[in-house]
């Protein structure tokens, strides 16, 4: 039997929100409703299942950077998994490493966030390129962007030093807000 | 399977496992398993966030619901969408109360399972989904990341990174439909 096409097909917004458990109640139900009814919602809820599922693998791997929360290292903790946690204020420097059967490394980049308009992140590791994380979230009350760079990669590196630069936008100006070295030791 | 089957809506199946009597209809049965296990599927992910235990509640559903059909018990086959929800729904809150009632089902309706694998196999294709989230702006990725990989609701996200929650929703919306466009061979 061929999908009937939806009459009235489901906003893919409101989808994200039901599958993240942002709706409840009555708009939850409805939702429900018409996706039991529907091949065609049911597979665009599929088609987000899958790629919420694929996310979540990726960054579980360790194939993804990425900037989070405070919420979201408390999650990682209470699961279980396996992490380093290097917190460094500016201008000071860490031993670290990573073994393989580690899940991640999280950076704690101690800095004063107040005022701030726009934040980079500038990474370097040895004397390869420098790569530059444009406009990064941060919580200006927090005191410290967490970093977890890419686990599987940061397995595979010799002993080295990644230094980072945190630069402050504020009122059309840049400044540095603070540096971080990361002495890398093969885990 | 029969063309009749594979053509008949919903409804007609159901009313089709329920007039068979002693003889089930293999046929219908195998249909209607078909296309309900993956929104049963689907509504056990959401609720149960555990790819095994959906698994078992699309095994659980689907078995009662033919169990009840053969029975003559589903007073409204052709509302047997809601019928199958309403399954999901009683059987996700007996499990969180502890009871379950699985064993006598399976004994009975085991050959249930054979028809059910999870469509979900159709995984996506990594290296490109990499690819494709590398491509997003920090913000873009740091959301979808906290939001699928962390579980955070996005009042949550907002507050800890400095966002409004409908700026959160804006971001995702605006990453997701990114993601999309990439994976279906856009630019990455």
């Amino acid at each position: 039997m061929s999908a009937p096409a939806c009459t009235a097909p489901v906003a893919f917004a409101a989808l994200v929100e039901y599958w993240l458990g942002e709706l409840a109640g009555e708009a939850q139900d409805r939702l429900e409703e018409h996706v039991f009814g529907c091949v065609s919602c049911t597979a665009r809820l599929g088609e987000l299942a899958a790629l919420g599922a694929g996310i979540r693998a990726a960054f579980r791997d360790g194939a993804l950077h990425a900037v989070i929360s405070p919420g979201a290292l408390e999650m990682m903790r209470r699961a279980g998994l396996r992490l380093h946690e290097y917190p460094v204020a500016p201008g000071g420097s860490v031993q670290c490493t990573i073994a393989a059967s580690d899940d991640f490394v999280v950076s704690r980049l101690a800095a004063p966030l107040g005022g701030i308009e726009r934040l980079d992140l500038v990474s370097q590791a040895g004397e390869g390129p420098e790569l530059r994380l444009e406009d990064i979230p941060f919580d200006p009350a927090a005191g410290e962007v967490l970093f977890c760079p890419p686990a599987a990669l940061l397995k595979t590196l010799p002993a080295h030093t990644t230094r980072m630069r945190l630069v402050a936008h504020a009122q059309g100006e840049q400044r540095l807000l603070g540096e971080y070295a990361f002495n890398h030791t093969p885990g | 399977m029969p063309a009749v089957v594979q053509d008949a809506d919903d409804a007609t199946l159901a009313r089709a496992i329920a007039a068979a009597g002693a003889q089930p209809d293999r046929a219908a049965e195998a249909e209607l398993c078909r296309r309900f296990a993956p929104r049963v599927r689907l509504y056990g992910l959401r609720h149960l966030r555990d790819p095994h235990a959906a698994a078992d509640l699309v095994q659980q559903v689907l078995m009662t619901t033919l169990e009840r059909l053969r029975a003559g018990a589903v007073r409204e086959p052709e509302r047997i969408a809601s019928f199958v929800l309403g399954m999901c729904r009683v059987v996700v809150l007996d499990w969180r109360r502890g009871a379950l009632r699985r064993e006598g089902l399976l004994a009975a309706y085991g050959d249930v399972e054979e028809s059910v694998e999870p469509e979900e196999s159709r995984a996506l294709e990594r290296p490109r989904l990499v690819r494709c989230l590398q491509a997003l702006v920090e913000r873009e990725r740091s959301v979808l990341v906290l939001s699928f990989f962390a579980e955070r609701p996005a009042d949550e996200t907002g507050r800890e990174l400095g966002l409004s929650a409908a700026n959160v929703r804006v971001i995702r919306h605006r990453a997701i439909a990114k993601l999309r466009e990439c994976m279906e061979g856009g630019a990455a």
